[in-house]
């Protein structure tokens, strides 16, 4: 096999327990360069667990995990934090710190031990405010924004690490319509960019407009992987979710339509 | 930015001048100017000389260290705990280093010299069955179990601590400056015993600077940075009870410092970034215990009272002003 056909990412058979309860029973996911992969399923189903088990966030009880065709178990925290960033769903804010701040935070995996930043990790930082589109409010504390703002300062401080590779769970839950589309936008952007996304999000009309591939996650396992069209179909809106429920898209356009009331699947 | 880098300078300008007051002042009053002439061996001799370099540059020392370990302490215990209320009390290192004193003075106070010595190593053996607690079992270095496994700690020794005062109460009173907190003129022999703890809690700290940053940021993106953040926890905790402990073993019980210092250092500088914090703590706790120590033995000399109510004098004003105006 050449290089270039080697994964960035290739997990199988990930199982997860937590206290001695299974969370995941064998969940299998692959990232190529490039794309953006959304993790979907109800809530409970091992969303966030899959993504915190491939970023080694959370131990694995079973299964293996391949970054870059490396086991997981044996990459150092300094070489993993190159090779992905992990964005969580909402980190504590601490008073005091400002937005530049925080995101030379996030360039510090890059730093010798006690060494200073370099104008490189300057210039890193500054892109990292730019592309995410924090820097005009780079001076301002973390305490003064918006949710919407602040999961753009997330992105930034995972943009600092200069990895491939960015996992965000569910980075647009809590925000409002606007903020969500300017979210999603720039998770956009940076695939263009050649930056691969992995994203968990509960948005299904969501997922269908931003994904190029979507994993269906249900009862701990990996159930259906592809093109978010080809995999979302209201058989399986029915199955995984229990609901009467279609996706649309036209000219950009994305919907779900669900019939809230239907007493079939309720 | 400009802010902090005021708030150091005036740290250190405060460190300087109480350092100074610290050498001239007590029951013989020796001139600002002369004291610095000591200071830079400038000076010709004379009783004056001797004052200052015998008897009251060892404790000085001794306050300065103390002062910036325990500022030190509780800068990174309140960092790698995320907890604004952490100080060495919370790791069980006071409560075990009162009761390793106290039953030093009560059960053998033929042995007094073995009290720095009975309060390091139950400060250092409360600390590690708290480690030992909130490292096992489900969660394991979780906040909370850490908090409440110091808790537990403290209780318990507290109690041994109360338990041989009520005892042998009429051997209480000579373990009142004990926990009160207080330094005493046997500066260099004391230090000698206990400067390897400073010297390796210190270092420790040096280490912790930047994976304290990353934690601030949650558990999550020091993670996503490489940190193992129960390691990060662990160290900060190894590092505050060798530094607490140690301050305990010379100056008795001055908790207080490392809960307030840091609160004081963040809301005047505006600024919870431990490249600040951490270094301003040391400072100012250095300041605070030093002028803290000046005012115990001149206000009533030549008798020398405990430094740790005048030390709380001083601190709390300082802490409520801040107080009212933060958040």
């Amino acid at each position: 096999m050449a290089a270039s056909e080697v994964p960035l990412l290739a997990a199988a058979g990930v199982e997860v327990e937590i206290g001695g309860t299974p969370i995941l029973r064998g969940a299998d996911l692959v990232l190529w360069p490039g794309e953006l992969v959304a993790v979907v399923g109800p809530n409970g189903a091992g969303k966030s667990t899959l993504v915190r088990a491939v970023s080694g966030l959370q131990g694995l009880s079973g299964g293996e995990v391949l970054w870059q065709g490396r086991a997981l178990g044996e990459i150092r925290g300094r070489e993993l934090s190159r090779l992905r960033a992990f964005v969580p769903q909402r980190m504590p804010v601490p008073a005091g710190v400002t937005v530049r701040e925080a995101v030379t935070i996030g360039r510090s995996s890059h730093l010798k031990m006690l060494g200073r930043l370099t104008g490189s990790d300057r210039a890193a930082i500054d892109a990292s405010l730019e592309r995410a589109g924090v820097g005009r409010f780079a001076e301002r504390s973390l305490t003064t924004l918006s949710g919407g703002e602040l999961q753009r300062v997330q992105i930034a401080i995972g943009l600092a690490q200069q990895a491939p590779v960015l996992i965000a769970d569910e980075p647009t839950s809590q925000l409002d319509l606007g903020a969500t589309i300017g979210v999603a936008g720039l998770l956009r952007r940076l695939t263009a960019d050649g930056i691969t996304v992995l994203l968990v999000v509960h948005d299904l009309s969501l997922a269908l407009a931003v994904a190029d591939t979507v994993v269906v996650v249900s009862e701990g396992e990996t159930v259906a992987t592809g093109a978010p069209a080809a995999v979302l179909t209201p058989e399986r809106l029915a199955a995984v979710w229990g609901a009467n429920a279609r996706l649309s898209e036209h000219e950009g356009r994305t919907a779900l339509h669900v019939a809230w009331l239907d007493a079939a699947h309720q | 930015m400009a802010r902090r880098v005021l708030v150091f300078a005036a740290l250190l300008a405060a460190l300087a001048l109480a350092t100074v007051a610290s050498l001239a002042l007590g029951a013989i009053k020796v001139p600002f100017g002369e004291v610095i002439e000591i200071i830079f061996g400038e000076a010709k001799g004379g009783p004056n000389e001797q004052i200052v370099e015998a008897l009251r540059l060892p404790r000085t020392v001794e306050a300065l260290i103390v002062g910036a370990a325990l500022g030190t302490a509780g800068a990174i215990l309140q960092g790698a705990l995320g907890n604004p209320l952490a100080s060495p009390d919370v790791i069980g290192v006071t409560g075990g280093a009162g009761f390793g004193a106290i039953l030093i003075i009560i059960l053998f106070p033929g042995s007094i010299a073995l009290l720095p010595v009975g309060a390091l190593v139950f400060g250092l053996l409360a600390a590690t069955l708290v480690f030992l607690f909130a490292w096992s079992g489900r969660n394991r270095g979780s906040v909370g179990k850490v908090i409440l496994a110091g808790i537990a700690m403290l209780s318990l020794f507290t109690a041994g601590t109360t338990g041989l005062l009520a005892a042998y109460p009429e051997r209480a009173p000579s373990a009142i400056f004990f926990i009160a907190g207080g330094l005493t003129t046997s500066g260099w022999e004391e230090l000698e015993t206990v400067w390897p703890y400073f010297a390796v809690g210190f270092a420790f700290v040096l280490f912790l600077i930047r994976p304290l940053d990353r934690l601030a940021l949650g558990d999550d993106v020091a993670a996503s940075l490489g940190s193992r953040p129960q390691l990060i926890r662990l160290a900060a905790g190894i590092a505050a009870a060798l530094l607490a402990a140690a301050s305990a073993a010379i100056a008795g019980l001055l908790g207080f410092l490392g809960l307030v210092v840091p609160h004081v250092v963040r809301m005047a500088g505006g600024s919870s970034s431990h490249t600040y914090v951490v270094p301003a703590s040391a400072v100012g706790g250095a300041a605070l215990l030093a002028a803290g120590d000046t005012l115990a033995r001149t206000l009533r000399a030549p008798i020398e009272m405990p430094v740790g109510p005048f030390m709380v004098l001083l601190g709390v004003p300082l802490f409520l002003w801040l107080l009212r105006k933060a958040v």
